[in-house]
């Protein structure tokens, strides 16, 4: 096991980092919950629903891609 | 019926002999850990070309499978304009009619959206669909991103033939690493935002063409500033605000596709060093889900932004007229 605290505090923050993921699970989660409920009490707006959620999906996963990045940044660049 | 039920039987066995393939490949070369790197590799260690304020410019690694993703979109579309050129009335087979299927599918959610404007918005949302798609699927053919020059750097391997195998490294010695020759371009920020500036600065000037100079009192609201002081107040920093999203629509267009399809090909990456064996297919078939969608929504957002820079805000213009 050789290496400096630098590296090693990189790996710590990329992991830290990559917590704001659970934002963008939840938010993901609850869009698909209510998509499919309003599919099963109309299942004539599928087409619809499907649209919106998969717009709000990518909202919510913009956030937890950001983190993403930020992580990727923290390994890779600095 | 009969003859689907062979070529099944079949298939089978030809996925079994590649398995027990990939076991023998891998036991003789086994994987080694991939180089990770973010920006783009450049395949020529000459510039280009030299531009006085920006700097110098490098044929790099995700500029060659942009300009393979033109010729296909290209080869593409004149093999289409042929068949419907020389069809007449007949219905279009084969690719032509699945792009016709989905350029129709695509037209009718424009209209639905964008109503009358349809006809305008229709080709940025089409065109960065379709060019989104094409780049991100070329991560699923083997090669890309695995293929290229042996170079030396300081963490690298032993370069046997043109194979790098795992064994460490000699002290002193240098090893290699792979700089491959085609990498997906949309791994490459630059990529992502230009396409980003391109979706948002046509979402302005689609929203002027629509509104005229009526558009810009969106950003810069002083109407009711005056008449009514303090809901005037507010609405002027909701404008401000307004502008400020556009800025960060910029932002989250460019690092959504990004980071997706990096985070992708790096899993993928990762997955082929871990288990060489079959797992990587699992994620192939992850990895074209996500693609499609990438490309989906970056479209749709696109499409979407300029349905909306066409309609006044507030709907009591919209009453007005109708």
């Amino acid at each position: 096991m050789d290496g400096n605290i630098v590296s090693a505090a990189k790996l710590i923050g990329a992991g830290l980092a990559m917590i704001g993921a659970l934002g963008g699970g939840i938010g993901i989660g609850l869009s698909a919950h209510g998509a499919v409920q309003g599919i099963a009490r109309n299942p004539d707006a599928a087409g619809t629903v499907q649209t919106n959620m998969i717009l709000g999906i990518a909202f919510a996963e913009a956030v937890a891609i950001y983190c993403l990045v930020v992580a990727l940044l923290i390994l890779f660049v600095f | 019926m009969e003859q689907n039920q062979w070529r099944w039987g079949f298939n089978r066995w030809l996925v079994l002999l590649f398995i027990i393939l990939g076991v023998v490949f891998a036991k003789r070369y086994p994987p080694i850990r991939p180089h990770v790197q973010l920006p783009a590799e450049a395949l020529s260690h000459t510039p280009l070309f030299t531009l006085p304020v920006i700097g110098e410019f490098y044929l790099t690694n995700t500029l060659v499978a942009l300009i393979l993703v033109d010729v296909i979109l290209l080869a593409l579309a004149f093999s289409i304009r042929q068949q419907v050129k020389s069809g007449g009335k007949q219905m279009l087979k084969g690719i032509a009619g699945a792009v016709e299927a989905l350029l129709e599918g695509l037209y009718g959610m424009t209209e639905s959206t964008a109503g009358k404007w349809a006809k305008a918005i229709f080709p940025y949302f089409a065109t960065i669909m379709l060019m989104v798609l094409v780049a991100n699927w070329m991560e699923l053919i083997p090669g890309v991103d695995s293929i290229g020059f042996l170079e030396k750097s300081a963490e690298g391997y032993v370069a046997q033939g043109p194979f790098l195998i795992k064994e460490e490294v000699a002290h002193g010695a240098e090893g290699f690493v792979v700089v491959p020759w085609v990498r997906v371009v949309s791994t490459d920020l630059n990529f992502t935002v230009a396409l980003a500036l391109i979706a948002v600065v046509m979402t302005q000037v689609i929203g002027v063409r629509a509104q005229g100079a009526a558009y810009f009192t969106k950003f810069w609201n002083t109407s009711t500033l005056f008449n009514k002081p303090v809901f005037g107040a507010i609405d002027f920093g909701v404008g401000l605000l307004e502008l400020v999203s556009e800025f960060s629509k910029i932002l989250s267009f460019s690092f959504r596709l990004f980071g997706n399809i990096f985070a992708g090909s790096v899993m993928l990456f990762v997955i082929g060093a871990l288990v060489p064996v079959f797992a990587q297919s699992l994620i192939l078939l992850l990895e074209a889900f996500v693609g499609i969608i990438q490309a989906l929504v970056f479209g749709m957002l696109t499409m979407t932004f300029m349905a909306q820079a066409t309609q006044g805000h507030g709907e009591h213009h919209e009453d007005a007229h109708a």
